[in-house]
């Protein structure tokens, strides 16, 4: 990322920032208070930051794929609903599937089927828009819908726990959780994971001769035709990736954090991510501290409420703010 | 009495230095024609001029008064007018629409205002088109005019045309120029930026030379020589013209059968190594759908291409649409063909790119055919003639058997020309067939073996004892066709 490019997000935060204080300031609360507890409680102690960086996670994930996506011109904004089907059948395959085998075995099998089940939902869309043209903005919205309905009824049904008590999965066995990554911090190997993925991605789209396609066809789908790639096929790639990653985020986040399955599982993380992917103007290396952004504000808003006596909900104002700016700011011109 | 002084103007782009103190002076009344080398700057003094570009120093002038430009309106208020070398029309919109673009209050008029609006300028103007028309089906020229129009139908008195021959054939050319003449015969200010000498012997009173983003010389253009322009303009010598190849032809490497999709018709066409064919004609009598034929892109009705002999190499006739994807760098663009289906171009290994491999083969073609930029450079930002110079590159790279050609010398300074069909005649003399494409009657008899003429979807056969200007010229115009 050139430094220039660094200009727009940091603006778009300055913005979202100056803007957040002045609603403080009308709520009657100091915003110096308010903002420091924000930030004392995203980072402030061990447990905070832990808790930060288990809500980063998914957001990487998820805002790399998204980034990736936008880059090739695709606007995938199922990301929520490939999450849950990725959350879905990791479950299934923990709970249903192989509960007895071994950790070495079910912990890669219980995220691979997460990503493969992610993907399937990004290529149901790619799907539609190969065979009848159907505009992927509009089916990876619906199949959201549909994913989270989906999961309503598993644990509803077939994957509700076998005591039938509540409506959620059986926990997973041990074997099927994600092992804590070693030192002080207590967070789960999905972290380093979620960490590893955009570097990887970074790599695919600006190093190698494949991003090199998706990123002509985001460009100029009419040249790329012409240089001989056929931009369908790109958008069908990219939409199995990004809802790969997504599926992955789910599957993590039931392995990793909540250990079983029910309905609500995200907080939204296939919405927020996309604006992770916009502050980090679409590049997969800004997402990282995109997400770390889009994580503390979440994680700190708890403790906004208790030390400053400001509604955790102000929170989500303050995001939206974010949001309205890195779009105003930072959206690259796609062309440009 | 001077009507545009502009003066020491500079202007940095990151590392290049676009004008480095250029300037200018344009009379009431005057033709004036602006010349140089690709990159040397002119694109970048108009769009000053016209308040796109900001100088980082100089002054710019107006009948006298020093004018601050913040954007095309300042400049349209004080009566100038840019008509760009790349179209600033929106395919998308209907004549009457992009009329009503960027006109005061233009999105407000209802639907009829605007018709009506459209068709009082094409009415005055002359132009025979109706408003409701989609631009994108308007042919090249009549674009241009369209253009011209909208900048006149806004009070324009100082017109400026970059580059505007560069797409129009002899016949539209002339219409040109006629009405270069009669705009100054009604006391408009004209610039004219071309590439081609003999446009600007033809009309213009005086000629300002530019090299380097410098102003060499400005001189009375009637009496001046040719030679002497060229030679003001590149700073030595001037290449003479060249010949056709004379290469042993091989076997087919290309062949179609009865090519029909609108508006070509039962196209037959065979492609020999070591020849090169040109397929001669006016825009818009299939061009396009031909090049999209042969590029793949398009769907026959009926009839079959077949490449003997791969790989085949295209220089598509339109550089920033599809040509080149003007977001990426010069280096990516030169790789981008080789990288599409799959395959890996060398500067690639395990899919990865090697970026040192990227950077010098980036260089080799900077330097082999002078492109004003760095390797990594967005294709954006360089002068059109450069992109057209990175089109041709890319094309080259893969010593391919079978090359289709159109336009390829589209917005190339004359030394840059004589370069690229220099370039051209060596791939047929290693035993590539050429293919080209071209409304450039001097271009064609240049490099051709053997021509045919596109007309109304058709080809017709020019017999060896035909190859002249002024019969070819006839059939480009239906001879053959009555
Ligand atoms: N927006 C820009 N950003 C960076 N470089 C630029 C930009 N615009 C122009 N340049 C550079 O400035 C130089 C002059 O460009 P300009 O377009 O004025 O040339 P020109 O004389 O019009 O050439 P041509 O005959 O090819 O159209 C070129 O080297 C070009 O790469
Ligand atoms: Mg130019």
């Amino acid at each position: 990322m050139r430094r220039a490019e660094l200009v727009a997000p940091v603006a778009a935060i300055l913005a979202a920032l100056a803007l957040s204080a002045l609603l403080l300031l009308l709520l009657g609360a100091n915003p110096v208070d308010a903002l420091g507890a924000l930030v004392k409680g995203a980072f402030g102690d061990r447990l905070a930051l832990e808790n930060t960086l288990v809500r980063m996670a998914p957001l990487l994930l998820i805002g790399a794929g998204i980034s990736i996506a936008f880059r090739c011109g695709v606007w995938n904004i199922g990301g929520e609903g490939q999450l849950y089907a990725g959350a879905l059948v990791a479950t299934w395959v923990a709970t249903r599937l192989l509960p007895g085998a071994e950790a070495v075995l079910l912990v890669p099998l219980v995220l691979l089927a997460g990503a493969a089940a992610g993907a399937l939902w990004g290529g149901i869309a790619a799907g539609l828009r190969v065979g009848r043209g159907v505009s992927e903005v509009l089916s990876t919205i619906l199949l959201n819908f549909i994913a989270v309905l989906g999961v309503a009824w598993a644990v509803h049904g077939p994957l509700q726990e076998l005591s039938g008590a509540y409506p959620q999965s059986d926990t997973f066995p041990a074997a099927a959780r994600l092992p804590m990554l070693p030192g002080s911090l207590r967070v789960h190997a999905g972290v380093l994971l979620a960490m590893v993925l955009p570097v990887a991605i970074w790599i695919l789209l600006f190093r190698s001769a494949a991003g090199l396609r998706l990123r002509a066809v985001g460009l100029s789908p009419e040249a790329s035709r012409y240089a001989g790639i056929y931009p369908l096929r790109e958008t069908v790639r990219v939409l199995l990736i990004s809802g790969g990653l997504a599926g992955l985020a789910g599957a993590v986040e039931v392995s990793g954090v909540t250990g079983r399955l029910f309905e609500n599982l995200s907080p939204g993380y296939g919405f927020t991510g996309i604006a992770v992917a916009l502050l980090a103007r679409l590049h997969p290396l800004g997402v990282l501290p995109a997400a770390l952004l889009f994580a503390a504000l979440a994680s700190g808003s708890g403790a906004m409420q208790r030390i400053a006596g400001v509604p955790a909900v102000t929170v989500q104002v303050i995001e939206a703010f974010v949001i309205f700016f890195s779009v105003g700011f930072a959206l690259p011109r796609r062309n440009g | 009495m001077l009507r545009v002084e502009l003066t020491e103007l500079r202007k940095r782009f990151g590392s290049v230095q676009a004008l480095d103190g250029a300037g200018l002076e344009i009379a009431a009344g005057e033709v004036h024609a602006l010349l140089g080398e690709n990159g040397a700057g002119k694109t970048t003094l108009v769009r000053a001029l016209y308040g796109v570009v900001r100088p980082d120093s100089g002054s710019i002038r107006i009948d006298g008064e020093l004018v601050q430009l913040r954007g095309p309106r300042d400049a349209l208020e004080l009566g100038v007018g840019l008509v760009h070398q790349h179209f600033m029309l929106v395919p998308e919109l209907s004549v009457a629409e992009n009329l009503a673009l960027g006109e005061r209050g233009g999105l407000l008029l209802g639907p009829r205002a605007l018709r009506s609006h459209a068709a009082g300028i094409l009415e005055r103007y002359d132009l025979g088109f109706r408003p409701d028309l989609r631009v994108g089906e308007l042919s090249v020229a009549q674009k241009q005019r369209l253009e011209i129009a909208r900048a006149l139908s806004r009070g324009v008195e100082i017109l400026v045309l970059d580059e505007p021959t560069a797409v129009l054939v002899p016949s539209e050319i002339d219409s040109l120029l006629e009405l270069l003449s009669r705009l100054r015969e009604q006391g408009c200010s004209v610039l004219f930026i071309s590439h081609k000498l003999d446009e600007i012997t033809a009309v213009c009173d005086r000629v300002t030379v530019l090299r380097n983003g410098r102003n060499v010389a400005t001189r009375e253009v009637p009496g001046i020589e040719l030679r002497e322009l060229g030679e003001l303009m590149v700073g030595s010598e001037l290449p003479p013209p060249g010949q056709p190849p004379r290469t042993q032809v091989g076997p087919v490497v290309l062949r179609a059968r009865g090519l029909t999709t609108p508006p070509l018709v039962g196209v037959d066409l065979e492609l020999r190594a070591g020849e090169v064919f040109a397929i001669a004609g006016i825009d818009g009598n299939g061009q396009t759908p031909l090049e999209e034929v042969l590029a793949g892109v398009r769907v026959l009705e009926s009839g079959s291409l077949e490449l003997v002999q791969p790989p085949l190499a295209l220089i598509s006739g339109d550089r920033q649409r599809t040509g080149l994807v003007l977001g990426l760098g010069l280096d990516e663009n030169l790789v981008l063909e080789e990288a599409a289906r799959g395959g890996a171009p060398p500067e690639y290994r395990f899919g990865l790119v090697r970026p040192r491999e990227l950077r010098r083969s980036a260089s080799a073609a900077i330097e082999r055919l002078g492109i004003r930029a760095a390797p990594d450079d967005p294709v954006r930002t360089l002068s059109g003639g450069n992109q057209q110079k990175i089109c041709v590159a890319r094309a080259l790279r893969r010593d391919p058997c079978a090359l289709i050609a159109v336009n390829p010398t589209r917005g190339l300074d004359v030394r840059a020309t004589a370069q690229v069909r220099d370039e051209l005649r060596a791939q047929a003399e290693r035993g590539a067939g050429l293919l080209l494409i071209s409304t450039d009657l001097d271009e064609v008899l240049e490099l051709a073996n053997r021509i045919a003429v596109l007309f109304r979807g058709q080809l017709y056969p020019v017999a060896p004892a035909e190859h002249t200007r002024e019969r070819i010229g006839e059939l480009m115009l239906g001879g053959a066709a009555a």
